[in-house]
């Protein structure tokens, strides 16, 4: 099993009363809460963080989000391309550039294939569908995103594969009338393609397609049923079986010197949680698009309609809209948190068991996508955690070799 | 009426319309707004007295589907253009609300032969202020108490209310909601080229306009009917954006004195 260490860079220094009475964390709070000699600090920090995981012997993972408190990582490309130059032997994975919030495609692979020659074929692509405020923020009808959000990604992948000279692209979302990016990339026919979603139909379809599979955050119940439509879609489609190297999970770890520390690291990431996913309804449940208009029902209801019987729709297939996972998020505890699979911490012979418990219960992952440092963490706080897990946990994961389960 | 065996589906071009039809007289073609076609309306009973009411709900709103690969708004004006040429009657006085009202107004600019009157309920479709100002609320990015204080003149006696409508209710009013997104979202609810063409309307023009509406107000009303040739401008009192719900006999008044007048 791989290690990707990532920081999201939330800005965690806005007073608790400014964000109690906002309606939202994230896309509508003033940027002048924002102090760029502050920000400057933590792009320092953070930057830092990942040389160290470098030199520690960890991969590195860059994400985006935009305009809020949660993360300073709107410009993902310019994380990659800086990871790219100083970076040495760790395999940077982008996840990623929102596709589907950009109007072009061909730029984002040509971004990502400079990254990859710069690297020397260390780069490694993903994808995420994005919703809720990254909607707003980047003037994106969030109607259609998923179908936009494949069309690039098949755009992308033949930007990053078409070495014969412009080829042009009239499709659905997307045209371009001449395609042909300099240079192409580093690694034929082009990096590894990541996918990171929860909802079974669209984990089927990155199983048809073969990319590495992702779950953030979802616990063992749904990251389980993600990996199986996956499995399953491929068995469908009469696909070969694919390893434990096709699947990812991303979650809170900290390790420290004693179950204390490690504990006090973990209930530090958890900020995350707690405050930074806070996000107006129109953003959220009331967003269009974002979760099938059969769920209304559950979605818009502020209180059930007199005599109502629990509604178990979703439960049932396996789906839960984002909106409605981060409201059961916000409120999670340390405990409760490690009991659902969320948070790993502790030391690191325990950290490692949570692991590989979580591991056994979901039939198996190559990559742990670690979420290392959040909130109000601090540098020294994180470095210790970094240097804690690649040296005590890391090569333990290193063993656990790719299988084909079953 | 109730038992009027009118059916309810309606099939242009291949696309079959969940509609609305009552009633007999001068024909009315009514396109809605936000929301799907609703059967239950006061204003429908009470503009049926005299007229027949052919009311569709758009493809994707309500019950009826949506083609794959119909997606804007230029679908829509095709489709209505082409019902306008397949129904019986020579000329249907033409009726479209916000949303639909844009529909009505694309349709008139295109094309009037079909038209016999047109009114216009709180259109859409123009963009009227500086490239600073929006000219309508965007519903899908403002906070669902600030879009129910400017739709409704009086939101606690007509707004939705969400926890006691049935699931069924809420299931339409979700798909309703991303059905207008995606025909309206970009640019947000306009054509920039249709202010241009409103003066080709050549058929009789009523834009009527709740003076209580903050999705889109009164003034935004008044310039746009200054572009229609010879329309006439009303402002029904106590209204927010839906004047036929919140004063369903002003409005029906209004409708049928205007279509009454002249020689037709």
């Amino acid at each position: 099993m791989e290690t990707w260490w990532q920081c999201e860079i939330p800005y965690p220094f806005v007073p608790q009363h400014v964000l109690d009475a906002a309606d939202s964390v994230r896309a509508s709070l003033p940027n002048h809460w924002c102090d760029p000699k502050i920000a400057a600090d933590l792009y320092d920090e953070v930057l830092d963080e990942f040389l160290l995981c470098d030199d520690e012997g960890l991969n590195v993972l860059a994400i985006e989000h935009h305009a809020g408190i949660n993360s300073l990582m709107g410009a993902n490309p310019m994380f990659v391309g800086i990871l790219a130059r100083q970076t040495r032997k760790a395999r940077i994975l982008s996840l990623g550039t929102l596709v589907s919030l950009r109007p072009d495609p061909v730029r984002i692979a040509e971004e990502y294939a400079t990254a990859d020659v710069m690297s020397r074929g260390r780069l490694e692509i993903g994808f995420v569908k994005s919703g809720g405020t990254e909607m707003p923020s980047n003037h994106t009808n969030p109607v259609g995103n998923l179908e936009r959000y494949w069309e690039a990604i098949d755009l992308i992948r033949k930007t990053l594969s078409h070495h014969d000279g412009p080829f042009s692209w009239e499709g659905r979302y997307f045209t371009h009338r001449h395609v042909n990016i300099w240079p192409r990339p580093w690694q034929q026919p082009h990096p590894r393609l990541w996918s990171a979603t929860g909802d079974p139909y669209t984990a089927a379809e990155v199983g048809r397609r073969g990319m590495v599979h992702v779950l953030v955050l979802r616990g063992p119940d749904g990251t389980k049923r993600a990996y199986e439509a996956h499995r399953r879609a491929r068995a469908e489609a009469g696909l070969p079986k694919v390893s434990t190297d096709n699947f990812a999970y991303a979650a809170f770890v900290y390790a420290g010197e004693t179950e204390e520390e490690g504990r006090a690291g973990g209930e530090k990431l958890l900020w995350f949680l707690n405050t930074s996913l806070k996000s107006a309804p129109q953003h959220s449940k009331f967003l269009p698009g974002t979760a099938p208009a059969e769920f209304a029902p559950q979605i818009y209801r502020s209180a059930p309609p007199p005599g109502a019987t629990p509604d178990m729709t979703n439960a049932e297939k396996g789906v839960v809209p984002a909106s409605q996972n981060a409201r059961r998020l916000m409120s999670l505890g340390v405990d409760d948190a490690m009991a659902q699979g969320i948070l790993f911490c502790g030391t690191p012979d325990s950290v490692y068991r949570q692991i590989m418990d979580f591991y056994d219960k979901v039939g198996g992952f190559g990559h742990l996508a670690m979420i290392g440092r959040s909130g109000f963490m601090t540098h020294e706080q994180s470095v210790k955690g970094i240097k804690m897990f690649s040296r005590e946990v890391a090569p333990r994961l290193r063993e656990v070799k790719p299988i084909i389960p079953g | 009426m109730p038992d009027d065996p009118t059916p309810n589906r309606l099939t242009v071009e291949d696309t079959a319309l969940d509609v609305v039809r009552r009633g007999t007289g001068r024909p009315i073609l009514a396109l809605h707004g936000l929301q799907s076609a609703d059967p239950g309306a006061p204003w429908v009973d009470l503009l049926s007295r005299h007229h027949e009411i052919i009311a569709p709900s758009h493809p994707g709103f309500g019950d009826s589907k949506r083609p794959d690969d119909f997606d804007t708004v230029y679908d829509l004006v095709h489709l209505y253009l082409a019902l306008l040429e397949s129904l019986p009657h020579e000329k249907v006085v033409l009726l479209g609300f916000s949303f639909g009202g844009w529909l009505a107004a694309e349709m008139a600019a295109a094309c009037c032969h079909r038209i016999d009157k047109l009114i216009l309920v709180a259109p859409f479709g123009l963009k009227l202020g500086d490239r600073e100002s929006r000219d309508i609320l965007d519903i899908f990015n403002a906070h669902p108490d600030t879009v129910r204080a400017a739709e409704w003149h009086d939101p606690d006696r007509f707004a939705p209310d969400f926890n006691t409508m049935t699931d069924a209710a809420l299931v339409r009013y979700a798909r309703d909601r991303d059905a207008l997104c995606l025909y309206g979202f970009q640019p947000y609810m306009y054509n920039p080229q249709l202010k241009r063409w409103l003066a080709r309307i050549n058929v009789p023009t009523l834009v009527l306009w709740g003076a209580s509406d903050r999705i889109v107000t009164p003034e935004y009303g008044r310039a746009y009917a200054s572009l229609i040739p010879g329309a006439r401008f009303t402002v029904i009192d106590a209204a927010g954006h839906h004047p036929e719900i919140e004063q369903s006999d002003r409005f029906a008044g209004h409708v049928s004195s205007f279509i009454a007048r002249g020689k037709q």
